[in-house]
């Protein structure tokens, strides 16, 4: 038992890189505007069929990582255009109810272009073998996932912190009046913040495609754990999106070594003590569960 | 910002939507005299939306090819047949509405469908109360024809018995007695369990790991991991459908796949076409087969034109679903001429111990112990490219199993099912 602590320790880690990605997304969105974005899921889904269908079409996979998600990000642009946007007034109950109608079309919609199987999407094969950590074989694909994550949770960061654009994004979470009286367009702030989360989606829905499988449903069943993560790590934080996501992973894949039965449970464990000892979250603003 | 309020106006306008679906909805409840007075109406249940939507869309295919057969041919004595299809949504709880709303409203003479095994029980129990007949055409549970069998509730799927002892004798022949299981934790896994322990039990062997995995695990390194460590003779993989994906695609990506022979009790042709070549691998149960003589049979006109038909109509090969659909309805529509008549009672006796030929090798006949289909079971390496020119053809059948040799007995089944006819 034992000898497989470090390795399982490591497919946590890769699990709860996922976690922290889609949570990432789903906080920026939660943050600023207040939505709760059911159809997160589903634009994972869509990202994933679309690389899919791009390497299909002999387009390189390092491009697909990048074009799909953004194809994404144009549709999204779309949705928040004329379908979230007019519920930004009302209570975030309106949008949440709008955005799982939404996914529930989406995954209809996927079944209708793509069939309801599962399609074949596979990793490069430059990627498709495994390499040795030393102590474990470990999948290419898997490394290569952990790298490109990294990457953009770092660009996210510098984007954040460095750019004047980031730091009106941040200024308008705090205060969104206050910066539209300043002169800000908040409409456009909205816009790019939401294509942000959805890229991170999108991102990490060509991944998962490449490393578990595609259906209509793939993405949906990753968003669950984000929204426990995003619990976890408190609300309004993004660093505790990330530190969530980790914790998350870690737990699934420590459970399933020792009680498999209760790994799917874990999270929800975790999510419960971490509410009962500090209600706002790991690193959540306070204020927000109390 | 503005507060949102429920106001007198919106509330008014709510209630209003509200009363008029109501007052509209009500014509639906009024029997539509007159349409197609005389045909016969089979109610088909099926989980059109969710993750069983595939294999759903391929049963009826199946069925809608028997239907058209027979319609053809001038109907059950004279009378058209008439599918009405419902979305059971893979749902026991909407299973059992739409049964009712079937049977009492649309008034079928008779329920067929399904492809999860809760759906089934449930739609079963439903058609025993209302007195009406029900062919399971694909949920694989052993209570179906075993402990919960009744006398209307007929099954055409292999059971779960029949599925492990085909592969277990088979697999264990070829590569030897340390099992490494990957099971679905919910019922259909355990049976699978019992029924590869019970050849364990008769032929000898030990289970070296059981990972039980919940349903819709996405990620499975965690139990991969644990299959090195035991260093089995072979790994059975009991997971289906998108967690069948998922877990043989893992597999491959930790290089298992080339370490270990890997097999099950049933793989079907929707989830391997979602996996890539490097993953299609193994010896797995097949419950029919479009291109094979094993499964069809040697010059079995019937069978020929039910697949060059399937793929003209819907461009592309019939799975086992669509073998299902076939001939759960062609039974059901020879059962009624047979016996001049849709009553439920005359109809079943009509069904059971008759042998019959049709899409498959051999021939079969729904035993009159338990209602069970009682056909072959074959076992079959996977081709991962297919064949030049058909890349659908990915099954090479090498063994066949008679249903007899690898289904619970008369004695066994006796002892816990009854099938309680009316007045018997």
């Amino acid at each position: 038992m034992i000898e497989h602590i470090g390795p399982q320790l490591f497919n946590g880690l890769v699990l709860g890189a996922f976690y922290a990605i889609v949570a990432l997304g789903l906080s920026l969105i939660m943050n600023l505007t207040g939505t709760i974005n059911m159809a997160h899921g589903s634009f994972m889904t869509l990202a994933g069929y679309l690389a899919y269908t791009m390497v299909l079409r002999k387009v390189p996979f390092g491009w697909a990582l990048i074009l799909a998600p953004l194809i994404a990000v144009l549709v999204g642009i779309i949705v928040e255009r004329t379908l979230v946007r007019p519920l930004y007034k009302r209570e975030p109950f309106y949008s949440l109810l709008m955005t799982f109608g939404l996914s529930l079309m989406a995954e209809e919609a996927f079944r209708l272009i793509w069939g309801p199987n599962g399609v074949p999407f596979s990793p490069p094969p430059a990627l498709a073998g495994a390499a040795s950590l030393g102590f474990m074989q470990f999948p290419t694909f898997r490394i290569f996932i952990v790298v490109v994550l990294l990457i953009a949770i770092a660009a996210l960061a510098l984007f954040l912190t460095r750019t004047r654009f980031g730091l009106r994004l941040r200024a308008a979470v705090q205060d969104t009046e206050m910066i539209a009286a300043l002169g800000t367009n908040t409409q456009v702030l909205y816009a790019v913040n939401f294509s942000l989360g959805i890229f991170l989606a999108g991102i990490a829905g060509v991944l998962a495609g490449g490393m578990l499988g595609l259906s209509p449903t793939s993405g949906n069943a990753l968003l669950m754990p984000a929204f426990v993560t995003v619990i976890i790590g408190g609300m309004g934080s993004l660093f505790g999106s990330i530190v969530g996501g980790l914790l998350v992973g870690i737990a699934i894949s420590m459970t399933t070594l020792f009680i498999p039965a209760a790994s799917e449970v874990s999270m929800y464990v975790l999510m419960a003590i971490v509410l009962l000892v500090r209600p706002r979250g790991l690193f959540g603003e306070e204020g927000i569960f109390g | 910002m503005s507060r949102p309020v429920l106001n007198r106006r919106k509330f008014v306008t709510i209630a209003g939507a509200g009363s008029a679906a109501a007052v509209f909805g009500i014509p639906a409840y009024i029997p539509r005299v007159g349409e197609a007075a005389d045909a016969i109406k089979i109610g088909l249940l099926e989980p059109y939306t969710g993750v069983y939507a595939g294999p759903a869309e391929n049963e009826t295919h199946g069925f809608e090819m028997a239907a058209d057969a027979w319609n053809k041919r001038g109907g059950i004595m004279g009378r058209k047949i008439e599918l009405v299809k419902e979305d059971e949504q893979n749902d026991p709880g909407v299973a059992a509405q739409k049964a009712r709303k079937l049977v009492n409203q649309d008034k079928v003479a008779a329920l067929c469908g399904t492809v999860s095994s809760g759906v089934s029980l449930s739609v079963a129990g439903v058609a025993n109360t209302l007195g009406t007949l029900f062919m399971d055409s694909g949920g694989h549970s052993d209570d179906v024809t075993g402990k919960s069998c009744h006398w209307n509730v007929f099954r055409t799927c292999h059971s779960t018995w029949m599925e492990t002892h085909a592969t277990g004798y088979s697999l264990q022949k070829r590569f030897g007695k340390k099992w490494f299981f990957i099971t679905p934790d919910y019922a259909y896994g355990h049976s699978l369990e019992a029924g590869f322990k019970d050849v364990l039990a008769h032929n000898g062997g030990s289970i070296v790991g059981n990972e039980l995995t919940p349903l819709g695990t996405t990620d499975f390194s965690s139990y991969l991991t644990k299959i090195d460590a035991a260093k089995p003779d072979l790994v059975l993989v009991f997971v289906q459908g998108d967690d069948y994906t998922n877990c043989l695609k893992q597999m491959n990506q930790f290089g298992l796949l080339k370490k270990y022979p890997v097999g099950g009790p049933q793989v079907e042709l929707e989830p391997l076409l979602g996996l890539g070549p490097e993953a299609r691998q193994g010896y797995w149960g097949v419950e029919w087969y479009y291109k094979s003589e094993k499964t069809l049979g040697k010059n079995n006109k019937v069978a020929q034109e039910f697949v060059a038909e399937s793929i003209k109509r819907y461009g592309r090969p019939p799975t086992a679903r669509n073998a299902f659909g076939y001939i759960t309805l062609d039974r059901l529509a020879h059962a009624m001429n047979d016996a001049k008549s849709v009553d439920p009672v005359k109809v079943a006796r009509a069904i059971e111990g008759v042998h019959f030929t049709s899409i498959f090798a051999g021939s079969a006949y729904y035993r009159k112990e338990d209602h069970q289909l009682m056909w072959p079971m074959w076992v079959a390496k996977i081709r991962p490219n297919g064949t030049p020119g058909d890349k659908y053809d990915l099954f090479d059948v090498t063994d066949i199993n008679a249903a007899e040799a690898v289904e619970q007995t008369i004695a066994q089944k006796e002892a816990v099912c009854k099938l309680g006819y009316p007045g018997a």
